[in-house]
């Protein structure tokens, strides 16, 4: 419990410095949104207006450091503001219609990445030499040195238009209301296909290849050794003995996976226009949107550190070592 | 259009690649049979595609600076619509307006029998609480005093200086309910998302964050025009999504930029395909910060702008699609208004690399042994250009720029970080030149006024939104003053001339060429596109003149 309790003092600090940091570099950015935004509308907008602008769009020019309160109890209340560049909308709306499906997506295509690829790269260690771990490692690196954006064109081009087996854009067909029918949920999975294969490809290379490296490490060691000798069955002796203990590197890098997912797939949802918060951000970015940045900031680190803290404690299921100091 | 100029030229590249990509494909897939999803085309949602908003909020707010698509197009209506390529007016909820003698008011009068999408009649009370609200909420207007309804259809705006401009900038601004806005606690923030309008289709249906439909307004005033079941917008995070749609011929109209659209999108159905890209766009201007030697000296800016190849700049940066400037820095928006004799004597625009060194030599910019040119004070001729990194269009245009000069011993070095600092150099007058788009309006006073006006002319290291090349002339003042007093026709066209000839006289800025607006459909299930034979709008669905291409399409019998 003590050290459940130190892990999460940590994590208290750490969530912090980023909200903290998350106030700063968007300020630190050179211009400032109203202007960026007039730039951008330049035949539009009288250069009279800005004033109004700014003040409509609530933009702060008091001092740093009272900002910096006002954010910190805003952050506190879960008050995010209003967006900029999608102005009115309030910034939790913004994020909390899209993020679900960002969700979908990254998760969906994280878990069958990992797990089919720590399974590919268990069989490849334990059977070194053998058709497995011939053939698919540098088949799956090739693979995913690929430009995403190439591969997920082809596949698109390929899989989508040319072929007509997917849906190509969008994450359920326009023709169809959201409910929880088989027809939805049947075609959220078609539109899921694609999206989601193109980022299996290109991840999957990287964890079979680490899984495959500590197993073959791990094969090594004498207590396999043991087990083989006392005459286990190879089944118990590969995933009891051996996989449990390769898997820790593993654990953590899902752990930190896990929390990219939320800002992770703005190049899959731009080609597959799938509706998702990835893109929004770079728009954030690009308009100094600081209301909507820091939403979306606010959002990946909370989701980082609290994957890394759901590893933590899954950790002390998996190692003894760690309970002890 | 030059709106949204950041994030579309970021997409380019994208666009580019994508195109690539289905080029090495092969382009042999299905020949626009997969239109006309979704029933019979009587009840066939004219689909067009967003390619710069990733997804949709619900908000229908026109004052929010990022509007959703169609909200002042299909949803809200102005009192009168410009048509640029024509370069005529359509009265639209007003049926005529006077402007006073003095140039110092217009009375608009509005049409008989226009509701609102909830049955109540539009008002001329509607018409002045709008502008109240617009000054209140956005600003602008600065001219405008009061404005007052004089009974139930006219309305009568007061200036507190005679201005001419006016009548545009108050004739297309959309005019809101004010039953409803009034109602509001706070109409600058709110989402309105069951708007209420005068437009042809004003019902939002099945919101989505991907796409959303707005159907027919039951009470629209002119009903027979209505031939079209509804609206149905399609989100994309870039242009390449919204290509493939095309190309696929998903959805009918496409105004997005395509790079080689004959191959990628006529090709594929040359029978019901079309595109066409006026010139009537904003004029693209190379800047030069003028607060700086040797840009203050007006044979540098035009020896300069006489080594530009502009058609080497249009055919490489803009895939040919622009149309290069001439001496009057009016771009195709203003044809009606062109000094013919202004453009026939035309010679600083025109690529003369001979000339342009003579002018330096003249002007005491000599070559030295080297090849290259040193200024008065005995420094090297170099400068940057500066441009957004994002902007891959933009940054070919400085490129071929910068590779023109070198002919004439000029050094131009192409400096291209992030557009956010690009601007804030433009802003504080800290930079050497870039490349900036004009003002695009329907009356030409604005593009001279940031020209070459005094009165945007703010001192070094002070923020200014427009003429960032910070050049004022007196002379132009006094004919800018006597244009906005407008009155009489021939007479403000004169004025006109005469700023063409003190614009050919002083070249303030380097034009570069006319912005085109692009556009393309698909006319298997709509008829009734405006083309080059029959200009009645522009295909942009962005402009004033968009409701004019919803109120003319019908489904295909």
């Amino acid at each position: 419990m003590r050290f459940i309790l130190r892990r999460l003092g940590f994590y208290l600090i750490a969530f912090w410095v980023s909200i903290t940091l998350n106030f700063l570099l968007p300020r630190f950015m050179p211009g400032d949104p109203v202007s960026r935004m007039f730039a951008r509308t330049q035949d539009r907008m009288q250069p009279e207006q800005i004033e109004h602008l700014r003040k409509l769009l609530g933009v702060d020019d008091r001092p740093l450091w009272e900002q910096y309160v006002g954010y910190l109890h805003n952050m506190l209340t879960g008050q995010m503001g209003v967006s900029i560049s999608r102005f009115p909308a309030p910034v939790t709306e913004v994020i909390g219609s899209q993020v679900g499906w960002t969700l979908l997506l990254g998760g969906t295509a994280l878990v069958i990445a990992a797990v089919v690829g720590n399974l590919l790269g268990i069989l490849a260690a334990w059977r070194r030499g053998g058709a497995v771990d011939s053939a698919l490692p540098p088949l799956l690196i090739f693979i995913g040195s690929f430009p995403y954006f190439w591969l997920a064109m082809g596949a698109l081009y390929l899989f989508g238009v040319t072929l007509g087996w997917f849906p190509i854009r969008h994450a359920f067909s326009d023709t169809i209301e959201p409910s929880f029918s088989w027809a939805f949920v049947s075609d959220v999975g078609m539109h899921l296909v694609l999206p989601a294969l193109t980022i299996v490809l290109v991840s999957i290379g990287g964890w079979m290849l680490g899984m495959r490296n500590t197993m073959i490490a791990t094969n090594a060691e004498d207590y396999i050794t043991m087990a083989e000798a006392k005459g286990l069955r190879p089944g118990r002796i590969m995933f009891r003995y051996a996989a449990r203990n390769a898997m820790l590197p593993s654990v953590t890098a899902f752990g930190m996976s896990l929390g990219f997912v939320v800002g992770g797939a703005m190049l899959t949802e731009v080609v597959f226009a799938y509706p998702g918060v990835g893109y929004q951000l770079l728009a954030a970015v690009q308009g100094l949107d600081y209301p909507l940045m820091q939403g979306l900031f606010l959002t990946i680190t909370a989701a980082v550190l609290l994957a890394n803290f759901l590893v933590d404690i899954l950790y002390v299921r998996l190692d003894p070592r760690v309970r002890s100091n | 259009m030059t709106q949204q100029r950041f994030l579309r030229s970021a997409r380019i590249t994208a666009a580019s690649l994508a195109v690539g990509a289905l080029l090495l494909t092969g382009c042999a897939a299905n020949q626009g049979t997969t239109g006309a999803t979704g029933g019979s085309s009587e009840s066939a949602l004219l689909t067009i595609p967003r390619e710069d908003m990733g997804t949709f909020v619900q908000n229908f707010n026109p004052f929010a600076p990022t509007v959703n698509p169609m909200v002042q197009q299909a949803i809200y209506e102005s009192l009168l619509i410009f048509n640029p390529v024509k370069g005529d007016t359509t009265p639209w909820l007003a049926t005529e307006w006077q402007a006073a003698d003095d140039g110092k008011s217009i009375t608009f009068t509005l049409r008989d029998g226009v509701k609102w999408s909830d049955g109540k009649p539009l008002v001329a009370d509607d018409v002045a609480y709008t502008f109240d609200l617009q000054k209140k909420i956005k600003g602008g207007f600065e001219y405008l005093e009061t404005v007052t309804a004089d009974g139930a259809n006219k309305v009568t705006f007061s200036f507190n200086k005679p201005w001419s401009p006016a009548l545009y900038d108050l004739g297309q601004l959309t005019i809101l309910p004010k039953h409803i806005w009034s109602a509001l606690a706070d109409p600058g923030k709110d989402a309105n998302a069951k708007p209420v309008g005068t437009g042809p289709y004003t019902e939002v249906d099945s919101f989505q964050a991907q796409s959303f439909v707005l159907k027919k307004n039951p009470n629209y005033w002119q009903p027979e025009k209505q031939k079209i079941a509804g609206i149905k917008m399609l989100a994309f995070a870039g242009n390449d999504g919204a290509n493939l749609a095309a190309a696929n011929g998903d959805v009918d109209w496409a105004p997005q930029y395509m790079p080689n659209i004959e191959k990628t999108f006529i090709s594929k159905d040359k029978e019901h395909r079309q595109y066409w890209f006026p010139a009537t766009g904003a004029t693209i201007n190379w800047q030069l910060n003028t607060t700086k030697a040797p840009f203050n000296d007006v044979d540098v800016r035009k020896a300069l702008s006489m080594a530009v190849d502009r058609d080497q700049v249009t055919k490489i940066g803009m895939s040919g699609y622009a149309k290069p400037a001439d001496c009057t820095g009016l771009s195709g928006n203003y044809e009606t208004w062109k000094n013919k004799e202004v453009q026939d004597n035309c010679d600083w625009t025109k690529l003369d690399v001979d000339a342009a060194g003579k002018l330096l030599d003249k002007a005491g910019y000599a070559m030295g042994a080297d090849g290259k040119r040193t200024l008065k004070d005995g420094k090297p001729f170099e400068f940057k250009i500066s441009v957004g990194a994002s902007s891959s269009d933009w940054l070919s245009v400085a490129n071929v720029i910068s590779q023109n000069l070198a002919e004439i011993g000029v050094t131009a070095k192409v400096d291209s970080p992030d557009w956010a600092s690009v601007v804030a150099g433009y802003e504080t007058g800290d930079f050497d030149s870039g490349i900036v788009w004009s003002a695009n309006d329907p009356s030409p006073y604005k593009y001279f006024n940031n020209a070459m006006g005094t009165a945007s002319v703010k001192p070094v290291g002070t923020k200014t939104f427009d003429n960032y090349h910070r050049f004022g002339d007196a002379k132009a003042d006094a004919l800018l003053a006597e244009f906005a007093v407008g009155a009489d026709e021939t007479k403000q066209r004169d004025i006109a001339n005469k700023l063409q000839e003190r614009y050919n006289d002083v070249a303030p800025l380097v034009p570069l060429f006319s912005g085109p607006v692009w556009g393309a459909f698909n006319d298997t299930r709509f008829t009734g596109w405006p083309t080059e034979e029959n200009p009645y709008a522009t295909l942009s669905d962005r402009a004033p003149t968009t409701v004019l291409v919803l109120t003319s399409l019908e489904p295909r019998k």
